[in-house]
């Protein structure tokens, strides 16, 4: 077992003047034991990234280590580490037996009853020692989903790599596996990358997240910090169901002109200063309908249950709102809102850095923000350090 | 009866028809010779009394053919002059004299070797065009590809010309290596090996297998309905050739097309001894086609990805 470290990996694919550039410059640093998701919208290099660390891919520039060992140049299969793929890609003219130990006979020199004696330990822990006879098409996705894990599982890897792995289920099992999933990496303590294309899934699973954008990483962090304290617009975009409003407002002195009726004083002007216009950023639970405040005109309602979303419009722009449930503004009717100056985001509308975030400098510690993970505690170091330094240098 | 299900019923019984027909088309033939194997040569070229019935002269037909001189088409058991003398007993080390080989002998050995041999070249260089890139793939598939334009009789005098440089007129290899690298061949297994998910073979990959364990442990094993289907498709090419056996081989090794020619006689044509060997020459390819039918099951690759 060991961590990973990316240092300036780069992939083009193709060349001459076709090139693309996959993934750019990614530096990043994994923790021996972490759970470290991979998130961003389709074509943002998070998969590319992923298959360079697995060796299915050569990196065009930079270095990769596991631990102290250099792997850049070795192949996938000299790597020591396993991989679910988002399809499983089981062989099909095996059965589950022959499926999980395909890996173990591969590539160490046990004998038949001991590659057996694990294939049906790792079974049994994931549940599946029933169908260890019957081919990969006698089974159900769930079950597939299983064969495919325990196939990584039983080599004990060095490494964990999982490219969407639960994409393909149905929503109630994906639920189901993503438990299983963290409570088994927690067990075997594996250090793992996962991809995701899923904010939520990503949120709720990883020590760890880095958002990819671009071919270029955005930000690493733990999911209160690139909820809380995204470094620019697009990670706040990106993190959080549903997603920030951001809209454009003028800046004058302290006070922000937005569309409608959108006024606002801030009581601090300092991450405006020298700015003429500024995007500003509200998350939909951050608004509260008031009595008297910013007016907006309500189009839908989704009712959740345990509270409603609201759909409105203010002077042209989209703006969605979690609010009480037993608020009911009808459509087309005109309602107030108001949010804590605490909360509102606040993006420069060029760069699209972040001038200021929630709560600035209120990042609570990861380990109090996903308890029950001691393997992850390890990687509460540098990594989380230094992107609070560079959320304060942005601030600032 | 509504109209809609008397025109489906309609075009059904002319579907039916039609297949039917084909059937008809190509098993009456090969009803008439397994027919005439029976009879006497007169009977079946008889125009006043023609006739479907087998007749009982299949084994007088047979051993006619068998006694010709210039034509030996099933085998017999062969002299074997090497000995080594252990006292009491001789015990003959030239196994190859063991049996003397037919045509019918030959063809199932050329044939064979040549199935399997173009198999295994075929799927390899398949693989290859379908899994992997490298510089100059396309035009070296289209090179291939456009050798199945050539003629077989534009190729019989180069090819003599080669095979007595490397001495290997009357030789079996001579009808089996030219045609190893079967174009068909690498065309089919290039598109069906396309079909197998790549990620199944990165998977692999990282379970430690090395290229070659990934083309013989997993794409060969997925493959097993084309190849099936190729194998008959190779087995028939080797089978059916005659101009360049005719050429190459003497008359001790001939195959069964070049056989059969044989009985076609300067003043006259054996008829009841064509037909007997035509009817023989039926018989391996109708077991292969048995044996194999059971590897045609379709959607092997059903269940190892999900889409």
């Amino acid at each position: 077992m060991s961590g990973i470290t990316l240092d300036t990996v780069r992939k083009e694919f193709g060349d001459g003047e076709e090139t693309v550039v996959a993934v750019e410059d990614v530096d990043l640093e994994i923790e021996d034991g972490e759970f470290l998701v991979l998130v961003g919208p389709s074509g943002c290099g998070k998969t590319t990234t992923l298959r360079c660390i697995a060796g299915l891919e050569d990196v065009t520039s930079g270095t990769i280590t596991f631990g102290d060992r250099d792997v850049t140049d070795l192949r996938a299969r000299d790597r020591d580490v396993a991989m679910v793929f988002q399809n499983y890609a089981l062989y099909p003219h095996m059965n589950v037996r022959q499926n999980i130990g395909f890996g173990l006979k591969l590539s160490t020199r046990q004998t038949a009853a001991e590659i057996d004696r694990q294939v049906e330990d790792v079974a049994e822990m994931l549940g599946i020692e029933d169908l260890l006879e019957q081919k990969p098409k006698e089974l159900s996705g769930g079950q597939q989903q299983r064969v495919a894990l325990g196939r990584a599982i039983v080599r004990d890897p060095e490494v964990f790599l999982m490219d969407e792995p639960l994409s393909n289920l149905d929503a109630k099992l994906r639920s189901q596996m993503r438990t299983e999933l963290q409570t088994l990496q927690h067990d075997l303590d594996v250090t793992t990358v996962y991809v995701t294309h899923d904010q939520t899934e990503a949120m709720a699973m990883g020590d760890r997240i880095a958002v990819m954008n671009g071919g270029t990483l955005q930000q690493v962090g733990s999911a209160e910090e690139v909820y809380r304290t995204p470094v620019n617009e697009f990670v706040a975009d990106f993190i959080g169901s549903p997603s920030i409003n951001v809209f454009d407002a003028t800046v004058d002195g302290a006070r922000l002109d937005g569309p409608g009726a959108f006024t606002y004083h801030l009581s601090d002007a300092s991450p405006v200063a020298g700015l003429d216009t500024v995007r500003v950023g509200i998350r939909p639970e951050d608004i509260t309908l008031v009595d008297d405040g910013i007016e907006m005109t309500a189009n839908v309602l989704e009712p959740m249950g345990n509270e409603n979303f609201l759909y409105a419009t203010l002077g042209g722009q989209e703006i969605t709102a979690r609010i009480d449930p037993t608020k009911r503004p009808g459509t087309d009717e005109t309602v107030s809102f108001s949010f804590p100056e605490s909360a509102l985001y606040l993006f420069d509308p060029d760069t699209g850095e972040s001038l200021k975030t929630k709560r600035d400098g209120d990042v609570p510690d990861r380990n109090d923000a996903i308890p029950n993970r001691e393997g992850a505690q390890s990687g509460t170091g540098t990594g989380s350090d230094a992107d609070e330094e560079q959320i304060e240098e942005v601030v600032e | 009866m509504r109209e809609e299900t008397r025109r489906e019923a309609v075009w059904q019984f002319l579907t039916y028809g039609f297949i039917l027909l084909g059937a008809v088309v190509t098993l009456v033939p090969l009803y008439w010779i397994f027919v005439a194997s029976t009879l006497e040569e007169s009977e079946f070229l008889s125009s006043t009394d023609p006739t479907l019935i087998p007749g009982d002269s299949f084994f007088s037909n047979f051993q006619a053919l068998q006694a010709r001189d210039n034509v030996q088409f099933v085998g017999h058991v062969g002299e074997m002059t090497h000995y080594i003398d252990f006292g009491p007993f001789y015990v003959a080390y030239d196994f190859w004299n063991l049996w003397n080989m037919g045509a019918i002998e030959s063809s199932i050995f050329v044939a064979g070797v040549y199935t399997i041999l173009s198999l295994l070249l075929c799927s390899m260089a398949g693989f290859a065009f379908a899994k992997y890139e490298f510089r100059f793939k396309q035009p070296i598939f289209y090179a291939i590809l456009a050798t199945l334009i050539l003629p077989i009789q534009l190729l019989v005098i180069p090819l003599f010309l080669l095979m007595s440089q490397i001495g290997l007129t009357n030789s079996y290899w001579a009808i089996i290596l030219p045609w190893l690298a079967n174009p068909l061949g690498i065309f089919l297994m290039r598109q069906n090996m396309r079909s197998i998910p790549d990620a199944l073979l990165e998977s692999a990959r990282m379970d430690g297998a090395t290229e070659f364990q990934l083309y013989y442990k997993i794409a060969l094993p997925t493959m097993k309905s084309s190849l099936a289907a190729l194998s008959i498709i190779l087995f028939l090419f080797q089978w059916n050739l005659f101009l360049f056996p005719l050429v190459i081989l003497d008359q001790g090794k001939y195959t069964i097309p070049v056989a059969i020619n044989q009985l076609v006689g300067a003043q006259r044509v054996y008829y009841d001894q064509i037909m007997v060997a035509a009817t023989l020459s039926i018989i391996p390819i109708f077991v292969l086609f048995l044996f194999l039918q059971k590897q045609f099951v379709s959607g092997i690759l059903a269940g190892s990805v999900k889409e």
